[in-house]
């Protein structure tokens, strides 16, 4: 398993953005899901996750959110969806 | 005005070709309206469910995230002259908790929406002169000794409330779209109820997140809609300002808010990108609405009408009121208040009931569910004013349960989180964990909110240990720490094992000693001080500490061992503050 250096910046991101005071870089798998099971995000974190994600990257998500939200479903989908849609 | 009660079964009589609910666009889907008649297909679609479920009971359990499945549920099971009975979530604690209070509706799986293919097919809706059931709706919610609490609601009493509501701001056909679950007295009110009674179609989805408002609103101004916002602190306290709002936002004509204060700065901020202030409603399950206010025109709260609101000497609210199940009483509640002359502002609450995420969560029913599982001895929860307000534990584990490093502190994290999960919603399970031993108390025996303030301190200084307890070693202390792993002293290289530098340990065993011993000199020096490994962030240990002093000279004796070993041995030479000066 490769971490690029992307998905290594979203980790940390995620760290500090949602104060996982007790999560490392190392803990959060690429492929685990981040929400509920897994890392156990809820659904405030969501909703700061996306504003992160707009003053980081630029990015908009979709108005079909359900959609968009499933890039939110592991680091992985998370870090194509930046790769892809990124404005800065 | 519009309004009919609901007593008057305003559901039955309206023209076929009104819209009763809005169908926003998916994708190339347009929008479109559905009609009353459609909605009256779903209604005797839920009248042959009904008739077909077998039920001994006269309570219907209703648990459906769709608006126009639930609204269609709701009128069929009243027409039959039964009770509805609301649970607050879908957790699998909460349903088995209502079991015997009748038969369960709803998906299996809430998160498709719907029924899929079970889904019973349309049909003619049958009215008859079966009276109203006496209950209009069973409530549960965390009462304060944290067992459930059922709400029983009258016709009479939702009536009185949405008659209020209706004459305070009319809804006057406007679009009413939510963001808040129905499931509780605000969503139910606002959401489902206002609109029925008041003939103003409402959204045929929840509008979970700010991208879909977004387009929702752009759309709503393309076709010269007006909409009505019921949402909540949550999401509106986290409206990205990357979104242009100022164009879309022209379509908005009211926002209205409850569940919990929104800050005044998240006021403000609404205010300005939706370009509406909002109205927010306080009040709770039991009470129904009390007081409403717009922040930027008076942070006080205004009673509603038919609402009388006085205090105690203890701050304590009492309430006379018509949303109340004995109207022309006064009763105590367990919010506190302060009265001011331009009306009343809010102290918070007598019992240990907090909101998270909007979510009413009681703090006893928590340490309760906590300190009931395997490895825990003791359990305290508090709330921590950190991104809005989340929980925090204090747990204190059994000695084989204790995590020693990082990798054993996030399995037990992980693993306590779960547990909770089958009682709790994620967003109210606590997030910042202490695992302290033995169980800190002040001189007066209790966990204070100095020790409260001790335990979260490398929250808000990055340069200081977690302190997890102390106790009175041989001529000294003995004191237990955590490295934590975002500290400020860990070296943060990419690759490589982090570790904490020694001398990030004297200068936690300096602070240490000068609270422990009151302490009033300074460093001088180390003296055959070794550090034979390295502590790894997340790492528990002990720090043993002995202030000595005699044949002139003054010093630290600094011991840390961790399950792994010793960390540190030796001592601290100190030097008196005014000698040094000399």
């Amino acid at each position: 398993m490769t971490t690029t250096a992307l998905e290594h910046e979203l980790k940390q991101m995620i760290i500090e953005t949602l104060e996982l005071e007790d999560v490392t870089p190392d803990d959060i798998d690429p492929e685990e899901p981040l929400f509920v099971e897994g890392l156990g995000l809820d659904s405030i974190d969501a909703l700061e996750l996306g504003l992160a994600l707009q003053k980081r990257y630029g990015i908009t998500l979709e108005s079909e959110a359900e959609s968009s939200r499933q890039h939110f479903a592991n680091l992985k989908s998370l870090a194509a969806l930046v790769e892809s849609r990124r404005q800065k | 005005m519009t309004f009919r009660r609901l007593g008057d079964r305003p559901w039955r009589d309206r023209p076929q070709a009104d819209a009763i609910a809005w169908v926003p666009p998916r994708g190339d889907t347009p929008s479109r309206w559905l009609t009353v008649g459609e909605w009256h297909g779903r209604i005797g679609a839920w009248q042959q469910w009904l008739l077909e479920t077998p039920n001994e009971s006269d309570g219907w359990r209703l648990f459906e995230p769709d608006p126009v499945e639930f609204s269609a549920a709701l009128v069929a099971i009243w027409e039959r002259g039964d009770r509805v009975v609301l649970p607050a979530d879908n957790q699998p604690k909460t349903l088995s908790a209502l079991h015997g209070t009748g038969v369960a509706l709803g998906p299996a799986e809430p998160m498709l929406g719907s029924y899929g293919s079970q889904s019973p097919p349309d049909r003619a809706p049958q009215w008859d002169s079966r009276p109203l059931p006496t209950v209009a709706v069973s409530l549960y919610t965390s009462g304060s000794s944290g067992e459930p609490q059922r709400l029983d609601k009258r016709f009479d009493q939702l009536d009185a409330e949405l008659a209020t509501q209706a004459s305070l701001w009319p809804l006057a056909g406007r679009l009413v779209v939510s963001q808040v679950s129905h499931q509780h007295i605000y969503g139910l009110l606002f959401s489902i109820l206002r609109p029925l009674c008041e003939n103003s179609p409402f959204a045929t989805q929840p509008c979970r997140y700010p991208e879909t408002l977004h387009t929702w609103l752009q759309h709503c101004r393309t076709n010269g809609h007006r909409m009505i916002l019921v949402s909540a602190s949550p999401a509106l306290s986290r409206l990205p300002e990357a979104l242009d709002w100022k164009p879309a936002s022209a379509a908005l004509e009211t926002i209205y808010s409850s569940g919990a204060p929104l800050s005044r700065s998240a006021s403000d901020l609404v205010h300005e990108r939706l370009g509406t202030p909002v109205h927010e409603v306080y009040g709770s399950s039991e009470t129904g609405g009390i007081a409403w206010r717009v922040q930027q025109r008076e942070s006080a709260w205004t009673a509603l009408p038919g609402v009388e609101v006085s205090h105690g000497d203890d701050n304590r609210l009492w309430l006379r009121s018509r949303h109340l199940e004995i109207p022309d009483q006064w009763q105590r509640q367990a919010d506190l208040i302060a009265l001011t002359d331009r009306g009343f502002e809010l102290l918070g609450r007598a019992d240990r009931i907090v909101k998270i995420g909007g979510k009413r969560i009681s703090l006893t029913a928590m340490d309760r569910a906590l300190s009931r599982l395997p490895g825990v001895e003791r359990a305290q929860t508090l709330t921590l004013q950190r991104r809005d307000l989340r929980l925090a534990a204090i747990v204190q584990l059994s000695p084989s349960e204790v995590p020693h490093d990082h990798r054993q502190h996030r399995d037990t994290v992980k693993r306590l989180r779960r547990a909770l999960a089958a009682h709790f919603e994620t967003p109210v399970l606590p997030r910042y964990w202490r695992f302290v031993a033995p169980w800190p108390t002040n001189a007066q025996g209790k966990l204070g909110a100095e020790i409260r303030q001790r335990l979260f301190l490398d929250l808000e200084d990055r340069r200081a240990p977690r302190w997890l307890g102390e106790r009175v070693h041989d001529s000294g202390w003995r004191v237990t720490l955590e490295v934590p792993e975002h500290c400020a002293y860990v070296d943060g290289h990419f690759d490589g094992q982090p570790v904490l530098p020694g001398i990030a340990l004297v200068h936690w065993a300096m602070q240490q000693a000068r609270r422990l011993f009151a302490l009033t000199s300074d460093f001088d020096g180390l003296e055959r001080l070794r550090f034979p490994q390295p502590l790894l962030p997340g790492d528990r240990f002990e720090m043993s500490l002995e202030h000595r002093r005699g044949d002139g000279a003054e010093s630290l004796r600094l011991e840390c061992d961790s399950w792994r070993g010793k960390h540190v041995s030796g001592r601290i030479a100190l030097v008196d503050r005014q000698e040094r000066e000399s």
